[in-house]
């Protein structure tokens, strides 16, 4: 239901274990915590799924028995914004733990890219997400309703 | 600084208001495991933090908090909205009412206010971010439970189950940051210095 953008060829021989595995200290000093290093080169979805399941990794999606499957997000102007604008902070987390991570880095800057486009075609749409975007309105349109957390008839845009 | 985003994280539109939910999902807006002591426990802590990974990872984190403390605000809204007293009357939610109508307010599910006292910022960096790994596991089982009242309407667990997986997320990535923290410290222990303190 989202478009892909073009992935990096993701190296499988940085996993040395399995995608829903990390890596740890063979010999590890006592005392401290410990969770495992998420591998590079982990499985991702696409923007899409990666909101529907609040993740982009499926390796860390552990869901509750009681609500196990993934929401089924229709989609629009919106939710293609917020899907894009997801990947965004979820490689920036991770990315803030694993800096060498070139492929990371390169998928960031294509999903970057992308936002930025999804971000002028809503705004274009339906005003602006930011107030100094309120700018490229011919009036004040930064107090257009509804806010975010408003009850929308008939759907969110 | 913090620039506004006239959007939510993930979508919120909940068709069915559903007060006596309300009453219990307000905890993860200003309970002790809530959104609000989660973004300022990691936007305390992230002053005395002296390595520019755990800087970052907890201004990231902290800022995308402040996201769901906005969702879980929108939910309570929207289960409120439209009420008649007789809706209210004879519910769990009917003490909440009194004090605060349909207004968003920070506190316990118990009605407790949101109290500082549920976090620390500890000034320490082991500390911290061990307080850190607990946290997300404290907000984690509290979705849980809420999943266990919310019962089926999908318009709130869908909401519910995304915010769950922040905390797991969230989690490992504090889990790294600790390991990227231990490399920089003293390699024989650790705990021999605080680096946020002992320059």
């Amino acid at each position: 239901m989202f478009p892909k953008p073009d992935k990096p060829g993701e190296d499988m021989n940085a996993m040395p274990c399995g995608d829903a595995s990390g890596v740890l200290p063979s010999c590890a000093p006592l005392a401290v915590p410990y969770v495992p290093f998420q591998q590079m080169g982990s499985q991702k979805y696409d923007h899409g799924e990666a909101l529907e399941n609040g993740t982009l990794f499926p390796g860390l999606n552990l869901p509750f028995k009681l609500k196990a499957k993934a929401a089924n997000i229709p989609m629009t102007p919106l939710t293609e914004l917020q899907a894009l604008e997801f990947v965004l902070v979820e490689l920036g987390l991770y990315l803030d733990t694993h800096q060498d991570d070139a492929q990371a880095m390169e998928l960031y800057r294509q999903y970057a890219a992308l936002e930025k486009e999804g971000r002028a075609r809503y705004e274009s749409l339906y005003g602006p997400v930011t107030q100094t975007a309120t700018a490229q309105s011919k009036t004040w349109a930064w107090l257009k309703d509804p806010w975010p957390w408003n009850y929308q008839e008939g759907g969110d845009k | 600084m913090f620039v506004y985003e006239k959007k939510l994280q993930y979508p919120v539109r909940i068709q069915n208001p559903d007060p006596k939910l309300a009453s219990v999902i307000i905890s993860q807006y200003g309970g002790p495991d809530g959104e609000l002591g989660a973004s300022l426990r990691y936007l305390s802590q992230r002053f005395a933090m002296p390595y520019p990974e755990l800087k970052a990872l907890l201004t990231d984190i902290g800022t995308e908090e402040l996201g769901h403390l906005e969702m879980v605000g929108a939910v309570v809204h929207q289960l409120t909205r439209n009420l008649k007293v007789s809706d209210i009357e004879g519910t769990p939610f009917a003490a909440y009412f009194v004090d605060h109508t349909a207004g968003v307010y920070p506190q316990f599910a118990s009605g407790y206010p949101w109290s500082a006292s549920t976090m620390q910022s500890t000034g320490d960096v082991i500390a911290d971010l061990t307080e850190d790994l607990a946290a997300e596991q404290k907000a984690r089982l509290t979705y849980d439970n809420i999943l266990r009242l919310a019962k089926d309407d999908p318009d709130v667990t869908d909401v519910i189950r995304f915010l769950r997986e922040r905390e797991i997320v969230h989690f490992q990535r504090f889990g790294e940051a600790i390991e990227l923290a231990k490399q920089r410290m003293d390699q024989k222990n650790i705990y021999f210095t605080n680096p946020a303190f002992d320059k």
